[in-house]
């Protein structure tokens, strides 16, 4: 640990400290192991430039904050370090990637036995003893297998594009300069550390600048934090954290507005969003849960094939068999055992899946991460943009001495409060009139809350509500002609005009303000309620400060406004306002009401929240913003639910110290940035874990990263939603992330596995139910797949034990395989839930596996024995019936292979040429291919259920399982009875009695299995369940 | 960073003996001995289950069939020819009878049951017309083959069958198939393979398969039935020896088929003589 402390610190001084003896600290940074300067990322970033006087700062970066630093120095700074870019992180060679598609566990197994195949082939063509070119045909199947396989993952993981791709579109192209006095318009990537830069609104922040100066210098910082709001950027320093204080702009945020000069402290991959990125991309892809569920059974099949071929191989050197013989063996169970089609199966179920999910707005990125979206049991949400709308919007108002709720759905399909009061009028008017917000032109089409505006946040959010409330603001606002106003400043924290009246005979001037409620009610000597003018006593008082406070703590922005009817003697018209002097009332006025804002939740989120909670999932809250405004949105949509207290609310209401509070009595907490940062990685497993209502606010990009490795720890399947690029190193890590599609950054979208097209987060509800479903119904599939691998084994185990005629062959193998099992085990993808999954909890990713014991045992050793019966039944069926009684099939193999003996009896004493011997071998193979495939069809039935009886599903309602069945069919029809197909692919055109041989094997598959399935239901827990139940 | 790797392994060495056996709950391999005899059980009834039905349908499908002619000929609609002595190549120096040995003794051992004694029951059928007994009782008569019909070839006149002269017999064999009814008469014809020409010998002199010899009605019921066979004297000349000859026999004259592509041996049948002086 101490050793790690040590490289931790070297890197926290490379943050601090970026002058001087780089050369030296950079060579050490190299030792460091790149996990550790992960860890060490993950801390806090620590930035003092923000506390150090513009004297110090110009010491250390050995500039000037009127004429910039010389072009030398700069020149000198750029070759130390580097250029003012995001350097892309390096990749892996494509080959490589594809490379590895083609090495998995499986296909290492085929290429083994493609290759034994290729020997056989060459030595018999060698020998000049070839009968035939089956070895050959066998090679390049399997190789095509491999690779055609391989090349569908490669072409999925190619999809998934890199990340850093879209940080290089932050940016910025020209930036003006300070150097050596001139200024000057340079590429930003050749700003240096030291540079003396300015800001206009529209730039984008070209690198982690500290502000000299500044004239309302405002920045969106939402990328980054999550902040709805635009941050005020000063000279001044507000915070200890660099995050929070008022003096530092970060590299890609966005002037909206004013002016600013600035020195560059960080460049390149220093700045924060810099170390975002390589945060981002540092971040380890995290296996999904489907992907180690598929390895896992993978492995254990792989291991199962080379111990079986193994030990016949042994046996059969054993029992006498040539070397040759006895690989061929070995390739022969390789290939039968290995179920092929498989891998192509899950990945055709996954990307139906996919598909549907897309058609609800719900595009995936990473196939396999459909499914882990049903495993999810933990989804840290983002609140702005992904909860929330991202609009602040008018959502109460405060007249009458009564609290007014406004409509804050994004289609205005709420209810509305009642306009009818006088004082509405005179709130509304003051809210359309003290407001300089307009809407950009040409935008009469679109609904009033979707357009844009110029103007600041809450001037917004009134102008869309007087739009909305009043109708035409602009028209309204030119009716009250304008004198003049005093723009909001942070001094006096109000803002007002003067306006003539709309009725050309009443010649008073009206005066309105708005500000901070505190502020106006200072102003105010009366209030108005009803229409009536009262005087604004204690009583009065005492309402709106409980108004305010009620308000406020739900987390929204008051505003007060007020207005005063100026008279007409004293200010008669073209009285001359002077704005600077305030030679107009500014006390005394009316009080109208109180207006509060906030960014609403999107109206599906409280009933998505709900359901998750229905379906066993956790939904913790991590975002930028502040904690009121969060545990506020949080309670709103149901992260915190009714009734639910954080410790400090036990505290308040029993009036005492948040120490005596007993922890686990709360259900929900809030922890901020600040505490976080304090808190060891087990105090937070140790809160996650007491309290099921989690908040964190003020988090920063790492802290997100945190949280979801905690909720990881803890041994949850974590889903991350958000948008910003702060989101991306958590989305990266997450077993699954998940971007806004229209809000969300490139940089979120690119780091998340699926995209909500819609932004809507209730979309993430149906991706949970599909995710479950596709993980009942892939089980299905694979126990449908597995099955058949047993039938298609045990021909070569007789055969080589007991020496009988080869009663399936490895081409027939390979059609049942790749041919006609594909489209029966994919239509099990369409199978409908058995019960109501979104009821059940998430699945235990450590108990409930994909591929258990019990589905393994049943298939291979049950239903798969029922096949492999059925198979040899048809198979000595026909070979007696052709003339060869079963007694004599034992020990016939040598004298039946040997393609020099041209007079074999058989039972009747007929005698038999090879040719004609191999053609009732393929009819065997034939025979016992039709056998597989009539179990397969009662197979298929089975499946579509585990605990239901297949007649509560519904025998018919999946269609695409009864087109399946009958395309299997028509297939099985096709290659028997095709002409020229004995020659190319070994089937023989059968006697049609041979189809029903099988039949009564199938109804008993079906029989036993709804007597499986009877026992699992009746007796929940007993024996049968535990055994029979998988 | 030693130690915490090693616990890791020690642990995994614990839980895998624990899996194998575990004492403290008494379970062998995942199971306790409860258990193990209660899943044994199971697969015991299970698998005897499934065994009694496989015999049930096995024993059913056998009484479906008939001990005397099998349900079905789909694969074996026309014979194949063999020969005797039953070598792809037949290569010998007609001086050194211990080369030759071998192959007379082949065909003194696979004409022996053509003898007298162990055709004395046989009848004498007549010559062209099948010998039709479908109603006749068990077991069906046989027509006899007398191996002197075989002439020079027979091994009664010349005990080597031609081989110390340089001028081999071959026997040709058709394959039995039950209820075979060739139509009309077939017969055989041995050619050389490429230019070479060939003069031979056949024996009976009509090279026939005669009519009188079908149908075969099956090993249980046609017991000691002896299939006709033709006989072929290669007859070489000095010019013939020390080369390798190649030699196709076909059936020719009736319905059965001769060129299929796939079966080399579906009424016709090659080898490769080679006589050294």
């Amino acid at each position: 640990m101490g050793k790690k402390g040590d490289q931790y610190e070297v890197f926290v001084e490379m943050g601090r400290d970026t002058n001087g003896e780089m050369d030296a600290k950079i060579k050490k940074k190299k030792k460091v192991k790149k996990k550790e300067m992960l860890e060490g990322m993950k801390k806090e970033m620590e930035i003092d430039d923000h506390e150090l006087t513009i004297e110090e700062l110009e010491m250390k970066y050995s500039t000037s904050t009127t004429k910039g630093m010389s072009s030398t120095l700069a020149a000198q700074v750029l070759e130390r370090d580097g250029a003012n870019e995001l350097k892309p992180p390096k990749g892996t060679p494509e080959y490589v990637k594809f490379a590895r598609q083609l090495a998995g566990g499986l296909q290492c197994l085929m290429w083994v036995a493609a290759v034994i195949c290729f020997i056989a082939f060459g030595i018999q063509f060698a020998q000049e003893d070839l009968t035939s070119y089956d070895n050959l045909y066998l090679a390049i199947t399997l190789i095509a297998v491999v690779v055609v396989t391989g090349c569908f993952g490669y072409y999925q993981e190619f999809k998934s594009t890199n990340i850093i791709a879209s940080f290089k579109n932050l940016v910025p192209q020209k930036a003006t300069v300070f150097r050596d006095g001139q200024k000057s318009q340079i590429n930003a990537n050749q700003l240096v550390v030291g540079d003396l830069v300015e800001i206009k609104g529209g730039d984008r922040v070209p690198a982690d600048v500290r502000i000299i100066t500044a004239q309302g210098c405002k920045v969106d910082n939402s990328s980054l934090t999550g902040e709805s709001e635009p941050q005020s950027k000063g000279p001044e320093c507000t915070h200890e954290n660099p995050l929070e204080t008022r003096n530092i702009a970060f590299f890609s945020t966005t002037c909206l507005e004013g002016i600013a000069t600035g020195i560059i402290i960080n460049t390149g991959d220093r700045t924060i969003i810099g170390r975002i990125a390589s945060l981002a991309s540092g971040v380890g892809n995290e296996k999904t849960p489907i992907a180690i569920e598929i390895e896992h059974f993978v492995d254990i099949i792989a291991g199962l094939a080379i111990f079986f071929g193994a030990t016949f191989f042994v046996v059969a050197m054993v029992i006498g068999y040539q070397f040759l013989k006895a690989m061929i063996f070995f390739m022969a169970i390789v290939v039968a055992y290995v179920p092929e089609g498989l891998l192509a199966t899950v990945t055709v179920c996954l990307s139906l899946t996919a598909k549907r999910l897309a058609k609800k707005n719900c595009v995936v990125k990473n196939l396999e991460a459909v499914e882990t979206l049903g495993s999810t049991s933990v989804i840290c949400s983002d609140k702005t943009g992904t909860l929330t709308q991202n609009r602040m919007t008018v959502s109460h108002l405060w007249f009458d001495n009564h609290i007014h709720s406004a409509d804050t759905t994004e289609d205005q399909s709420g209810q509305s409060f009642d306009q009818s009061s006088e004082t509405w009028r005179a709130l509304g008017r003051v809210a359309g009139l003290c407001n300089r917000a307009v809407f950009k032109p040409g935008q009469e089409e679109i609904p009033i809350p979707k357009r844009e505006v110029i103007g600041d946040a809450s001037e917004t959010a009134l102008l869309k509500f007087t739009e909305l409330t009043i109708g035409n603001v602009i028209d309204y606002r030119g009716r009250f002609k304008k004198i003049c106003e005093v723009p909001f400043n942070s001094t006096n924290k109000f803002q007002l005009s003067i306006h003539e009246l709309e009725d050309p005979l009443d010649l008073r001037y009206l005066l309105v303000m708005k500000g901070a409620p505190e502020r106006i009610l200072e102003r105010c000597s009366t209030i108005m309620i009803k229409g009536q003018e009262l005087p604004l006593d204690e009583q009065w008082k005492e309402a709106f400060q409980t108004a305010y406070m009620d308000l406020g703590s739900l987390g929204e922005r008051v505003l007060g406004f007020c207005h005063i009817f100026m008279n007409e003697k004293e200010y008669p018209r073209g009285y001359n306002f002077d704005t600077d002097e305030m030679n107009f009332p500014t006390s005394g006025l009316c009080f109208a009401g109180l207006i509060s804002m906030i960014d609403p939740p999107r109206a599906t989120v409280p009933d998505a929240v709900m359901k998750c909670r229905t379906a066993g999932i956790r939904v913790i809250m991590v975002t930028g913003d502040h904690p009121i405004t969060a545990k506020a949105i949080a309670a709103n949509v149901g992260i915190i639910s009714e009734g639910s207290e954080t410790v400090e609310d036990i505290a308040t209401r029993l009036r005492i110290p948040v120490e005596q509070v007993n922890r686990g009595d709360a259900r929900a907490c809030v922890i901020n940035g600040g505490q976080l940062k304090d808190m060891t990685s087990d105090e937070l497993d140790d809160a996650l874990r007491a309290h099921p209502e989690m908040v964190f606010a003020r988090t920063s990009p790492q802290q997100k990263l945190i949280i979801v490795e905690s909720c990881q720890r803890l041994g949850s399947i974590v889903a991350v939603t958000g948008d910003g690029v702060n989101d991306s190193p958590a989305l990266k890590k997450a077993d699954i992330g998940i971007a806004m599609g229209i809000a969300g950054s490139d940089a979120a979208k690119n780091a998340a596995d699926m995209i909500l097209l819609d932004d809507n987060f209730a979309s993430i509800v149906t991706g949970v139910e599909q995710g479950r479903l596709i993980f009942d119904n892939l089980k299905k599939s694979i126990a449908y797949t597995l099955t058949k691998n047993i039938p298609e084994l045990t021909p070569y185990l007789i055969y080589i034990t007991v020496s009988v005629p080869l009663p399936l062959g490895c081409i027939t193998i390979l059609f049942i395989e790749l041919a006609t099992d594909i489209f029966p085990s994919v239509s099990l993808a369409y199978e409908k839930a058995e019960s109501d999954i979104m009821h059940l909890k998430p699945r235990n990713p450590k108990r409930d596996r994909l591929v258990n014991e019990a589905l393994a045992v049943y298939s291979y050793f049950q239903i798969g024995a029922i096949q492999s019966f059925a198979g040899f039944t048809d198979y000595f069926t026909a070979m007696a019936q052709e003339g060869w009684l079963p007694l004599l099939c034992v020990g016939l193999r040598s004298q039946w292979e040997n393609p020099h003996n041209q007079e074999v009896q058989d039972s009747y004493g007929q005698e038999w040429t090879y040719s004609q011997r191999l053609y009732q071998e393929y009819t065997c193979y034939t025979v016992f291919f039709v056998s597989i495939e009539i179990c397969q069809i009662s197979d298929v039935l089975i499946r579509k259920t585990r605990r239901l009886s297949v007649f509560q599903q519904g025998f018919f309602r999946n269609k695409v399982l009864v087109t399946a069945i009958v395309f299997q069919l028509l297939l099985g029809n096709f290659l028997c009875y095709c002409p020229g197909m004995p020659n190319i692919f070994n089937f023989m055109p059968i006697r049609v009695q041979w189809w029903f041989v099988p039949v009564p094997f199938g109804i008993l598959i079906f029989v036993y299995d709804e007597i499986r399935k009877l026992g699992v239901r009746r007796h929940p827990g007993s024996w049968w369940d535990k055994e029979l139940y998988y | 960073m030693s130690s915490k790797e090693d616990k890791p392994v020690e642990q995994s060495q614990s839980s895998w003996k624990d899996f194998i056996y575990n004492p403290r709950s008494g379970e062998f391999i995942g199971r306790t001995a409860r258990s193990w005899a209660l899943i044994l059980l199971f697969y015991l009834i299970f698998y005897g289950f499934l065994a009694g039905l496989f015999s049930l349908t096995m024993w059913v499908m056998l009484q479906t069939l008939d001990d005397y002619t099998p349900k079905y000929r789909d694969r074996i609609s026309n014979p194949g020819l063999v020969i005797r002595p039953k070598a792809p190549e037949i290569i010998f120096n007609r001086s050194a009878p211990s080369e030759y040995k071998e192959y007379t003794d082949h065909l003194e051992a696979f004409l022996s049951k053509y003898n007298g004694e162990h055709q004395q029951n046989n009848i004498d059928c007549t010559p062209g017309a099948y010998f039709i007994q479908d109603n006749q009782p068990l077991p069906k008569q046989v027509c006899k083959f007398e191996r002197s019909l075989l002439g020079q070839c027979s091994g009664i006149t010349d005990q080597t069958f031609g081989y110390s002269e340089g001028r081999p017999c071959i026997i040709v064999k058709m394959n039995r198939i039950i209820g075979l009814k060739p139509k009309p008469t077939p017969f055989i014809n041995c050619t050389a393979k490429k230019d070479d020409k060939l003069s031979v010998n056949y024996f009976p002199e009509n090279a026939t398969f005669d009519s009188m010899y079908f149908p075969y009605y099956g090993k249980l019921a046609h017991e000691g039935y002896v299939q006709p066979l033709v006989a072929v004297k290669l007859l070489l000349n000095s010019s013939d020896f020390n080369k390798k000859l190649s030699v196709e026999c076909k059936i020719e004259g009736s319905n059965l088929l001769n060129n299929d592509d796939r079966d080399k041996f579906l009424g016709r049948v090659a080898f490769q003589v080679k006589v050294t002086e």
